[in-house]
């Protein structure tokens, strides 16, 4: 910083100029008013859709117009989604493959009691406000993967707070995350092929993905408990696949902080070809 | 006279002037964990200006991911490649 080139100046302002550039057309209007007033019509028809008690061939009984659209009306979609991120999984994974499972060398103590207690309690928050998410993922913003994602951020501090040598003795393992993982990812799997499973019990005509009744079935997932919308297969959905992204995101997690000694483990003989 | 549209315009305006600079000293710090804090910085003004979008459902997952594990995995590679840049 202390001598300024003239690059750093040209950089600067360039940066300054396609800011100026982007804002001034919004300034004067060409995005129309912002935040906008007026709704498109393919909004507008969603929003009329998702959670219209009166057109019930088509809504989905979940207020959220977000989660209807993203585990209902795009299903597929969502599903086929989440098969890339159990690939990318699967590929972070077998990076260390030599090594999964193994318990570290080192033998860390964590850092001190005062950080590891204030820790523990704040961790009990983290993990409710997840699965408050989850849960909820129908009713209010957010869903699996966002409450996975949030729930996920309490085995990161618990592996720098409680060391690593910690982890590896609890019951929070390899095996475990990874029965976790295939259980969720079944079962999402599978809820999409429940519909079919209730031709047995006397449905003439269903479909698979379906959630609520259509024009032509009667088969239905649960639409209110109480006096809780609980969007049909939403809420299955979003269970299963927050648990399959904490459990995800925890492995990963945990095959990155492996110590160097063990890392070297896994990439060495690369160099000479195997 | 100022209306609530506007507030939030202006609103949006400052905090996508402020990641502007955190993105320009990210780039040229030389201590890399100051970087990381740089840009995680940059991911908060982001997460803000979602949220004043009315994007709640990203801003979720993008505080968790981007300011998060963004930061815990660029914090644990400075650690086998060292703190400092020199060149």
């Amino acid at each position: 910083m202390r001598n300024i080139k003239a690059r750093d100046i040209i950089f600067i302002v360039l940066i300054i100029l396609a800011v100026v550039v982007l804002a001034l057309p919004t300034l004067l209007g060409s995005l129309g008013p912002l935040p906008p007033t007026n709704i498109r019509s393919i909004a507008i028809n969603y929003l009329n859709a998702t959670y219209n008690q009166l057109n019930p061939g088509l809504w989905t009984s979940s207020p959220e117009a977000v989660a209807a659209i993203v585990w209902d009306y795009r299903g597929l979609d969502t599903l086929f989604e989440t098969a890339v991120f159990y690939s990318a999984i699967i590929a972070a994974l077998v990076l260390y493959r030599d090594i999964l499972g193994e318990k570290d060398v080192l033998k860390g103590r964590g850092l001190s009691i005062v950080v590891q207690r204030a820790t523990a309690i704040s961790m009990v928050g983290i993990l409710v406000v997840g699965a408050a998410t989850i849960l909820h993922g129908q009713l209010t913003p957010g869903g699996g993967f966002q409450g996975g994602a949030i729930a996920a951020v309490a085995p990161v501090i618990a592996i720098v707070v409680f060391s690593r040598f910690l982890i590896d003795r609890s019951r929070l393992s390899y095996k475990h995350l990874l029965l976790v993982r295939n259980i969720a990812l079944a079962c999402i799997a599978l809820i999409p092929l429940v519909p079919i499973i209730s031709l047995a019990i006397g449905y003439s005509q269903v479909f698979i993905f379906q959630n609520q009744v259509k024009a032509v079935s009667n088969f239905t997932f649960p639409q209110i408990i109480i006096d809780v919308p609980m969007g049909g297969t939403i809420w299955f959905f979003n269970l299963f696949e927050g648990l399959a992204v904490v459990s995800a995101f925890s492995l990963a997690v945990i095959v990155i902080f492996y110590s160097e000694d063990m890392s070297r483990k896994a990439i060495e003989g690369e160099d000479i070809g195997f | 006279m100022l209306t609530l549209a506007d507030l939030v315009f202006i609103m949006l305006g400052i905090s996508a002037l402020v990641t502007i600079p955190a993105t320009i000293l990210a780039i040229i710090s030389r201590d890399l964990i100051k970087a990381v804090i740089f840009s995680a910085l940059q991911s908060t003004f982001y997460a803000l200006m979602f949220y004043l979008l009315m994007a709640p459902d990203i801003v979720l997952v993008y505080i968790a991911v981007s300011i998060g594990f963004m930061s815990m995995i660029l914090i644990l590679l400075i650690k086998k490649v060292g703190r400092y840049e020199k060149y």
